[in-house]
């Protein structure tokens, strides 16, 4: 039976493959939405993954920094710099909020540096210097293609005109581009003398992080702190759970577009190859038994489908931020696992229209030209 | 030439019905991926417009309501309330927490407001609250089920949920309310900020007007006597919230839309190629009787065509159901469908893909042998 099917299908390879294409496409749509959400998502923590201290320390009841804001007393890094097993505390001040780049407004953090801060900074630099003095400030280097801002141009980040010293690497993301400035700078703007946002707490050779978190915890008070591995996933995954249900959302769309197309093919198959049907009706063959050749052919269709879209996506995720470079793609192994899951569930669905059909086959119809 | 095409598809009409919900269902993609689009900037020029104010003061520099930080002098309020053709300033204060719930952490968008500026479809509950009250989008509360009178904890605060209100997200966010009383506690209790002086506590100023002032003049004359501010019209606050969305989301949502209209083109090239495929010796007939490759080819376009015209109010009907659905079930976002541009241009845009989908099996039937009429297929 299943033999019977490949070979009804090979016999039309142009349609065949025109129905692989058009299922592949459904499919590429699904991955495509979630690697650019995801792509998104990498992009939101990768300030924090590279500067990788050993501990994040931060306001208590905050356990975050993307759309997070977070205020702790100077004094707080002057203590837990004194605890057993901490080697260095780099403070930064940190906010969130519109940047305005040659009269456009974007989205982004900004991160307030000490002078002299030896980590916390960009971490590539393709133009200019990574360390903001005074009214300075480094900036993605992709706004250089988005906006044709570059070194010497003004940014405005409320009403602090800052320039433009520095273009750097690895920062640039749609929801937060990451800017760096004088943490004196920030602090004018946001009142906040006195204050910082985050510590970066850099520890001694042999200190075990997980014991220095509680010792944070225990000798200085309202504050939480987090091993770095604990804070990148704490921020990836809340950036996955904003868009988990629009996620859903566009998977069970493209699916049900996935079903639509193979009923499609299914019907046309079963429509072309109904003389056929009948003479095996005529022989004997159980409708049953044509339900399954349905179904095999709706499988074969739907796996190679889902095949080609996997090496799509693939092929798009390398290709696109070529040509977009502000869009940042990530495609997981899991959401291709996930949607493979349901090929089953599509096969099926997509059969019922052309079980229907062979139902109402006639084996009378095998005497019919 | 159309008549046979017309023909065609009343002839085998479960075929010309299951086309027509395929081509339908691209468009209907198409639509709800452009009014998710639309529908983020509708959600931002609704929040702007359910503040209800006729002028939006804001700290200089700052022209945004969402996703910016804005700080204005507390006695910046009595300064507008000053100038004649200003009726009212009520006092708004922004501010993003995070909200942990059942293991799940969600940004909020927090509106602190005393007179004016707070929720304005409450759904169940009061919109006004004292103290530790909060009134809470209804995404948000279907997210972490949580229900009026309950308590939800924000940075170890306490709040106690007084109300759910509807039409209050954007930007991914929902948003929750609590008034001047809540915030102090909120900031001392959970040491949001150790130092007030370093949190704004006076973020934006709403401004209604007396009835025969003008916004324009009344605008001109607060920013030249408070020079740490800048106004905005209602309209202008909220093109500028639009305009900060576009610059997030434009470019990735127009690679979604082509994706999809590279998908729509492939579907409808694959539906044609097994429309001709079906009526190969068909064509090889009339190809035999006479008729030139190019009547074939219009015959084919014609077809594309007419299911173009049928799929039309299935894919907005499509549309139009997965919009109310994902409305319905996921309400942090807003698929608006029904824009007069956005409809346009992917009607127009649809109309073009169906006739160059139409287009695609011409290469097949260019090589069509009219042989073909005398043997079986």
């Amino acid at each position: 039976m299943f033999g019977w099917a490949i070979k009804s299908l090979l016999n039309q390879r142009a349609s065949f493959a025109a129905s692989v294409v058009g299922v592949a496409s459904a499919f590429v749509l699904v991955l495509f939405f979630d690697a650019v959400w995801r792509g998104e998502s990498v992009q939101i923590v990768s300030y924090i993954e590279h500067s990788n201290p050993d501990i994040w320390v931060m306001q208590s009841g905050v356990s975050n920094m993307h759309m997070a804001s977070s205020y702790i007393w100077d004094w707080k890094a002057d203590r837990i710099a004194e605890i057993e097993g901490v080697k260095r505390v780099t403070p930064i001040l940190y906010l969130n909020t519109a940047i305005e780049l040659g009269g456009v407004d974007y989205f982004g953090y900004v991160v307030g540096l000490p002078e002299g801060a030896a980590r916390a900074g960009p971490w590539a630099i393709s133009a200019g210097h990574a360390m903001p003095g005074a009214g300075e400030v480094v900036i993605p280097a992709r706004f250089l293609d988005i906006a044709g801002i570059g070194i010497g141009d003004q940014v405005s980040i409320a009403d602090s005109q800052l320039s433009v010293v520095g273009l750097s690497e690895g920062t640039y993301s749609i929801a937060n581009p990451v800017f760096f400035m004088r943490y004196s700078d920030l602090s004018d703007i946001l009142s906040a003398a006195g204050t910082y946002s985050y510590l970066l707490v850099d520890l001694q050779p042999d200190a075990d992080p997980g014991q220095v978190v509680s010792r944070i915890e225990d000798e200085v008070e309202k504050v939480n702190a987090m091993t770095h591995e604990a804070f990148v996933a704490s921020d990836f995954r809340m950036a996955m759970h904003m868009g988990v249900q629009i996620l859903v959302v566009m998977t069970a769309i493209g699916m049900a577009l996935a079903v639509v197309i193979v009923s499609f093919t299914a019907y046309t198959q079963v429509t072309r190859r109904q003389r056929e049907l009948a003479i095996a009706k005529a022989l004997g063959f159980r409708s049953r038994m044509i339900y399954l050749f349905v179904v095999y052919q709706s499988l074969v269709v739907t796996l190679l489908g889902y095949f080609m879209a996997i090496g799509c996506t693939y092929a798009l995720v390398g290709w696109v931020p070529h040509w977009v470079p502000n869009v940042t793609l990530v495609m997981s192994s899991s959401s291709a696992v996930q949607l493979g899951a349901s090929i089953l569930t599509v096969a099926i669905l997509s059969s019922l229209p052309a079980a229907l059909r062979v139902a109402r086959l006639d084996p009378v119809q095998v005497f019919n030209d | 030439m159309y008549t046979l095409a017309l023909r065609q598809l009343v002839l085998d009409w479960p075929r010309t019905i299951l086309v027509a919900i395929a081509l339908g269902a691209i468009f209907g993609v198409i639509l709800v991926l452009k009014g998710f689009e639309q529908g983020q900037y509708h959600q931002l020029a609704r929040t702007v417009e359910n503040r209800q104010a006729d002028l939006i003061v804001a700290q200089s520099g700052v022209s945004n309501l969402i996703a910016a930080r804005s700080s204005l002098p507390q006695l910046m309020r009595a300064t507008v309330e000053s100038i004649p053709g200003v009726r009212v300033a009520h006092p708004l204060t922004t501010m993003p927490v995070i909200y942990e719930g059942h293991g799940i952490k969600t940004p909020i968008y927090m509106f602190v407001y005393d007179s004016g500026g707070g929720p304005r479809h409450v759904m169940q509950g009061i919109s006004r609250q004292r103290g530790r009250g909060i009134v809470i989008d209804v995404s948000l509360a279907e997210k972490h089920d949580i229900g009026v009178g309950d308590s939800m904890s924000i940075a170890d605060f306490g709040f106690e949920v007084t109300g759910i209100s509807e039409r209050s997200s954007a930007l991914f966010m929902p948003f929750a309310f609590i008034n001047y009383d809540g915030m102090i506690d909120f900031m001392l209790e959970s040491e949001i900020a150790p130092d007030l002086s370093a949190f704004p506590l006076l973020s934006y100023l709403l401004v209604e007007l007396e009835p025969d002032a003008a916004p324009a003049a009344i605008a001109d004359a607060i920013e030249s006597q408070a020079t740490e501010v800048d106004v905005y019209t209602a309209a202008e606050m909220a093109q500028n919230d639009i305009a900060l969305a576009r610059s997030m989301l434009g470019d990735v949502m127009g690679l979604l839309v082509l994706v999809s209209y590279v998908t729509g083109i492939l579907v409808v090239g694959l539906i044609m190629f097994a429309e001709v495929n079906t009526r190969l010796r068909g064509f090889g007939v009339l190809k035999a009787v006479g008729f030139s490759e190019n009547r074939l080819v219009l015959s084919v376009v014609t077809q594309a065509f007419a299911y173009y015209l049928l799929s039309v109010p299935i894919g907005l009907s499509i549309a139009l159901g997965m919009a109310a659905l994902i409305n319905s079930i996921a309400p942090l976002y807003y698929v608006k469908v029904m824009t007069a541009g956005g409809l346009l241009t992917t009607l127009l845009a649809g109309g073009v893909v169906a006739i160059f989908g139409g287009v695609l099996p011409i290469v097949r039937l260019r090589r069509l042998d009219p042989n073909i009429a005398f043997s079986r297929v």
